[in-house]
Parts: C-alpha cells; sequence; structure tokens
C-alpha cells in the first residue's frame, strides 16, 4: 500500500470504526500481530468527565494508563497535522502508522515504556519525556522528540515513534486513538510493545503499587489523562 | 588540590582527548552455511556473556547455550563505587546466574576454564571438556604485573577492585574503618577497564574525606597527564571541591609499592600512606593468551572490529579483552553481546546481518550525589580502517545526572536478567 492508499484507507477506516474496534485490525490485517486491539477506552480529565481536543494543549505532555492499569502512554498535542506513515522494523516487518487525530490530526499517543531498558515514568522520576520546539535536549539538541535520558534513545512522535538515535532497536509502540463527537478513546496498540518485559522487570515494584499483579495487569475501559509535571515529583531532562 | 600538579591548564583539558581507532580493512562476514542445530559455549559471566547467553536463547530457542562461569553470583562493576563510598549496599549489585537457566533456558556450568583448546573445539573445565560449534570468549582482563612483582603483594594488601567480588569487600573494609592520614589511589596506563572509573573512585573517596571530617589526605597518582574522559568535568570537581583533602599527580609512573613501610615510589616522588587503592596495568585475561589467541607481546586479543570474531571462524571475543573502537566498559560488553548474539543467530540461519555502529554512555559520580556523564558515537571510515569517536560530555555536574546513572545501570541490569 502506498503512502495515498494508506491514507484514504484509515478515512474508511475512521467511519467504520466506529462501529467495530476489531474491523480496525481487521482492515489492516497486514500488520501481522503488530496492531492488538484492547478495551475501547474513554480518555477523560481527573474529574472523570469526557477529555476534548481543547483540553490537550499543545506540546504539553501527559500521560495516561492504556491497555493496562499500570502500564504509561503519552498523549501528546504535536499543534500541526501528523501525517500517517510506514514503519519499518529491523526485522524486515512494516506497519502503517495512521497518524494525528482530532480536527487539526494533531494528538498523537504513544506507550511511555522506553523500547530500549524499559524506563518508565514514575510517582518519583521520569527519565523518559517529551521536548517541546521551545525546549531542545541539551545532550543530543533535538526538540519535538521523545527522549529516554538513561541511555538516550531518541524517538519521533511525528513519524510512529521511529528511533532517531540511540540504542533502542524499535520504535514506541503507539496508541491507536479514535476521535467521536469530540470525545477520544484509546482502542489498541500498535508496534512491539514492551509490556511482557515490563511486566516482567517491574513485578516488585507495580505489586507494591498495585496490589497485586493481577490489578497492574487489568485491562481499563477508561483512562484519566493527567499532565506529566503533575503526576511524576520530578521529570529528569537532559 | 595544588594547580602546579594539575599538569595541564584548564583549557587543555576541556579539548577531547582524540580516541581514533584503526583497525585492518576488514570483510564484514564470511559465507555461513545454515545449521539445524549447534552447540554454543560462552566463557565468562560477565556483562558481555550474560547478554550473549540471553539474547542467543531469546532468538534461537532450541539452540544448545552452556555458560561457563566460576563465580557464584554476579557482581556489577559499574555502580561499585558507590558500594566503596557507601553510597549504596552491595545486594542491588549482585543477581544469580541461575535465573538465566530459569528464564531463558540457558545452562550454566558453575567451573572454572583451566584451558580452551581451539583445534579441539573444545573448553577445558576441572570437570572435563565441554565441545562447541561457536565460541564466545569474554573472560574479562588479568592485572598486567609479571615484569612488577611488587604488584602481587599489593594486590592482596591494598587491592585493586577492578575484579568484581572480594577485592571490593576488602577495599570498602580499609575505606570503612579509615579514621585519618594519608590515602593513595594509583591510576594506570591505558587500556585499562572503564576509563572513568579511578577518577570516580578518587573524587567519591575525596568526598568521603570531607563528608566525614576527617583529618586526611588523598594522594591521587595518575599515570596519564589528565583524566581519560570527561577531563574538564572530573578537573573541576577536583579543583572546586577538593583541593583542600585531595592532590592531583598527573604524569607519574609508579616505580615501586612497599606494603609494610606504606610508601608508594613514583616518577613524581615517595608517597606515604595508611591506605591504598592500587590499580595495576591490565591485560586481557590470561586463558586468551595460553589459548593461542594473543600474539608475542600483546596484551589483548585482536578481531574483526564488527564481528568480534577472532582470526579463528566460529570464535568471538568481546568485552574488555578484546581491541575494540570501543572503551572496555560494562556498557560496551553488553552491546557487543548483543551484536554477537545477532550475528550467530543469522549465521545459524544461513543468513548475514547488516553492520552496526555501537554507541557508548557513560556516567561518574563526582560528589556524592552529582555525577557527570559522555555519549560517544563512532563514525567508520572502511577505506581507512578508521573509527572516529565523536563525543558528547556533559561536564556540568548535577544531581538529575547521578540519578540517570542509577537508572542507566539498572536499565542494563534489566536487560540482562530481566
Amino acid at each position: 500500500m502506498d503512502r495515498r492508499g494508506f491514507i484514504r484507507t484509515c478515512g474508511v477506516i475512521a467511519v467504520a470504526s466506529f462501529l467495530d474496534a476489531r474491523f480496525f485490525s481487521e482492515a489492516l490485517a497486514n500488520q501481522e500481530g503488530l496492531l492488538k486491539t484492547y478495551n475501547k477506552a474513554l480518555l477523560t480529565k481527573e474529574d472523570g468527565s469526557p477529555i476534548s481536543e481543547k483540553d490537550i494543549l499543545p506540546h504539553k505532555e501527559y500521560i495516561f494508563f492504556y491497555p493496562y492499569a499500570s502500564t504509561p502512554c503519552f498523549l501528546l498535542n504535536l499543534g500541526d497535522e501528523v501525517k500517517g506513515a510506514e514503519i519499518k522494523l529491523n526485522d524486515g516487518q512494516v506497519y502503517l502508522w495512521k497518524g494525528g487525530v482530532g480536527t487539526k490530526k494533531s494528538i498523537v499517543a504513544y506507550s511511555a515504556i522506553c523500547s530500549h531498558q524499559w524506563s518508565y515514568p514514575t510517582r518519583e522520576y521520569a527519565f523518559i519525556n517529551y521536548y517541546p520546539p521551545d525546549k531542545a535536549s541539551e545532550t543530543t539538541k533535538r526538540a519535538s522528540v521523545i527522549q529516554c535520558c538513561a541511555h538516550l534513545s531518541v524517538f519521533d512522535p511525528k513519524m510512529g515513534g521511529k528511533v532517531l538515535e540511540g540504542p533502542a532497536e524499535v520504535p514506541l509502540a503507539s496508541i491507536v486513538l479514535q476521535e467521536e463527537d469530540g470525545k477520544f478513546y484509546a482502542v489498541g496498540v500498535l508496534g512491539k510493545d514492551q509490556f511482557d518485559a515490563f511486566f516482567e522487570n517491574y513485578k516488585t515494584d507495580l505489586r507494591k503499587e498495585y496490589g497485586s499483579s493481577a490489578k497492574a495487569k487489568q485491562l481499563v475501559d477508561k483512562c484519566s489523562v493527567v499532565e506529566v509535571e503533575r503526576y511524576v515529583k520530578e521529570l529528569i531532562r537532559c | 588540590m595544588s594547580k602546579s600538579l594539575l599538569g595541564v591548564s584548564r583549557r587543555d583539558v576541556i579539548k577531547t582527548v582524540a580516541g581514533v581507532s584503526f583497525f585492518p580493512t576488514v570483510a564484514f562476514s564470511k559465507s555461513s552455511q545454515k545449521r539445524e542445530s549447534a552447540k554454543v559455549v560462552i566463557v565468562g559471566g560477565g556483562y558481555g556473556g550474560i547478554t550473549a547467553a540471553k539474547y542467543l536463547k531469546k532468538e534461537n530457542p532450541n539452540l544448545s547455550v552452556i555458560l561457563v562461569e566460576e563465580r557464584p553470583f554476579f557482581m556489577s562493576c559499574p555502580l561499585s563505587n558507590h558500594f566503596l563510598a557507601g553510597l549504596m549496599e552491595l545486594t542491588p549489585l549482585c543477581f544469580a546466574y541461575n535465573v538465566l537457566e530459569v528464564k531463558h533456558g540457558v545452562k550454566i556450568i558453575r567451573d572454572k576454564v583451566l584451558g580452551i583448546e581451539l583445534d579441539k573445539r573444545a573448553v577445558r573445565t576441572s570437570q572435563g571438556y565441554i565441545h562447541y560449534d561457536f565460541l564466545i570468549l569474554s573472560p574479562g582482563i588479568d592485572y598486567d604485573i609479571e615484569d612488577k612483582p611488587f604488584y602481587t603483594e599489593t594486590l592482596v594488601y591494598y587491592p585493586p577492585a577492578f575484579k568484581p567480588g572480594s577485592e571490593h569487600i576488602y577495599l570498602k573494609r580499609l575505606l570503612s574503618e579509615f579514621e585519618g592520614g594519608d590515602i593513595v589511589i594509583t591510576v594506570p596506563p591505558p587500556p585499562y577497564r572503564c576509563p572513568p572509573a579511578p577518577y570516580e573512585r578518587a573524587a567519591l573517596i575525596a568526598d568521603m574525606i570531607k563528608r566525614n571530617k576527617l583529618k586526611a589526605h588523598l594522594y591521587f597518582i595518575d599515570a596519564n597527564e589528565r583524566p581519560l574522559i570527561n577531563s574538564e568535568g572530573f578537573m573541576s570537581a577536583y579543583y572546586d571541591l577538593y583541593k583542600d583533602v585531595a592532590t592531583y599527580i598527573t604524569s607519574a609512573e609508579v616505580k615501586d609499592v612497599d606494603v609494610r613501610k606504606r610508601i608508594v615510589k613514583t616518577s613524581h616522588g615517595d608517597f606515604r600512606f595508611d591506605i591504598a587503592n592500587i590499580i595495576p596495568p591490565m591485560k586481557a585475561n590470561n586463558l586468551l593468551a595460553s589459548a593461542g589467541l594473543l600474539k608475542k607481546r600483546e596484551k589483548w586479543v585482536s578481531v574483526n572490529p564488527l564481528t568480534f570474531e577472532t582470526h579463528v571462524e566460529n570464535v568471538f571475543v568481546i568485552g574488555d579483552a578484546c581491541v575494540s573502537y570501543l572503551p572496555k566498559s560494562g556498557y560496551a560488553a553488553h552491546s557487543e553481546g548483543k551484536v554477537v548474539a545477532k550475528i550467530l543467530s543469522a549465521r545459524l540461519k544461513g543468513k548475514e546481518v547488516k553492520e552496526e555502529l555501537l554507541q557508548m554512555v557513560c556516567y561518574a559520580m563526582v560528589s556524592d550525589k552529582e555525577a557527570i556523564m559522555t555519549e560517544t558515537s563512532f563514525k567508520y571510515e572502511r577505506e581507512k580502517g578508521r573509527f572516529i569517536p565523536i563525543h558528547r560530555e556533559d561536564n556540568e555536574r548535577k544531581e538529575s545526572t547521578a540519578k540517570r546513572y542509577i537508572e542507566w545501570a539498572k536499565g542494563l541490569w534489566r536487560d540482562m536478567f530481566g
């Protein structure tokens, strides 16, 4: 499928998927296991009411948990339209990322678990962060990127989470968003998710925070969206 | 710290020491035939060996992967200066090898390797021979002390703590019991394991003197004319924070150490000490010389810099023991372990892999709370067989960098044992 064809397909999917999220995965069947649908979860404000486009400020870093109660994701409004892209993995697999949603098609979401060695924003620290256009990284000098300060993996949120530099070998998994009547839903995860490694590596931490592994692994049907700087005590930027 | 002894001006120090590495131009990959089954033996359970073992099993669940390691537990050298300086317990640095067996199906043989017999394609241990189709050697370093016999005693009295385990525990005890007087640390000429480690250790011990308000002085005796990495960051810390409690003596050769009289004799004079950390020169683990992988007078094993394969087909050397464009460090060994696992996995399938250039990320504490760091990527000029490092140093000491340092290490451990 060429890019033009892909964008057209996404238009069709956006309409069709109002009815059934499964259609989305079937329509992009060539993703070969790289697209996983989970609960269709409404993104909300902290008060539980649906989040709307105006609540998602451009270049502000937001966090929500999807598809599991403990797996963090970034929600970003990149300001301008974000076009879809073809993502090629180093094992040769290819998948199609559909770009931004919202009226300006500027809203994207990614798993906030670094695909390199699984750093993620905790209540204490966030080593992985979004760097807005006016706040470039001091180390890599890059802006408009998601960067992990532990080993300096840098990802492009405008290009489906593609690795721009650093030791990460696969892109950040993207969260498939849908907009319906001004409401936003997370419906699936596209790309190489890191959930198995996440649950394996952080078993003790997750049990402490959520009470049990089972609770940490509960699938959500509603996601409260919070500004990262309010969720995390200390943002570690570099 | 005495300015006259710094040996270099601040301006000089800011320039990064060029570290261009040359290698003969080499073919990247050899023709390979698909194999139905194979046995991979890995010698050495450090950062390189563990990573290679885990990734080989992950990619090839049916492959027989055997890791031979003498020690019952893994102990990390990265972050061990935190332990020595009392900033961290030893426990978080230790991991059990059996995790690799339980989680990934790597067979662990806890035994000493007595010899490597390349002609027999076998590793000799106290229990007998282990035959291999592919051999990955990641045995680390030995201290290079043959022509300087005084080091034989210093190893016991004032251990280098550059091999993980009892050396660290004993040095930590010396430091814990130290109540005042003079401390000496010596740094060998490169290459040695982990270039920033002695400079970090000096900063942390000076910090410990200050923190504990000890009547003590550190004499930091360096064979090099300046810190080999992050010079600006280390020099600023030494000068700004520790000039009253430490003296940095550069370009000084250690001529002799008398462990009974407690004197280090150097080209820059004699230094008395109450306790010391004498770090001797280093070389590749002795096993490699006896296996015939080192030519006369060579200290480190030559490998194809992109594949880490030696001149013997299907025999690889990774980590500190090989000559690589990467500095000798746990991080580099870990990355090399992944590369070799990829190459072997492809070779088993009769395929070749795309060559890749690795990068380095390296942190160092300069006080009990602050750290500096360097990120290095490399450019490869194939025709000239030349690797050019591109350093991005952050020499401004920061608490946030110290926190990244911990996360950096935890990430590596997650990757190795998770």
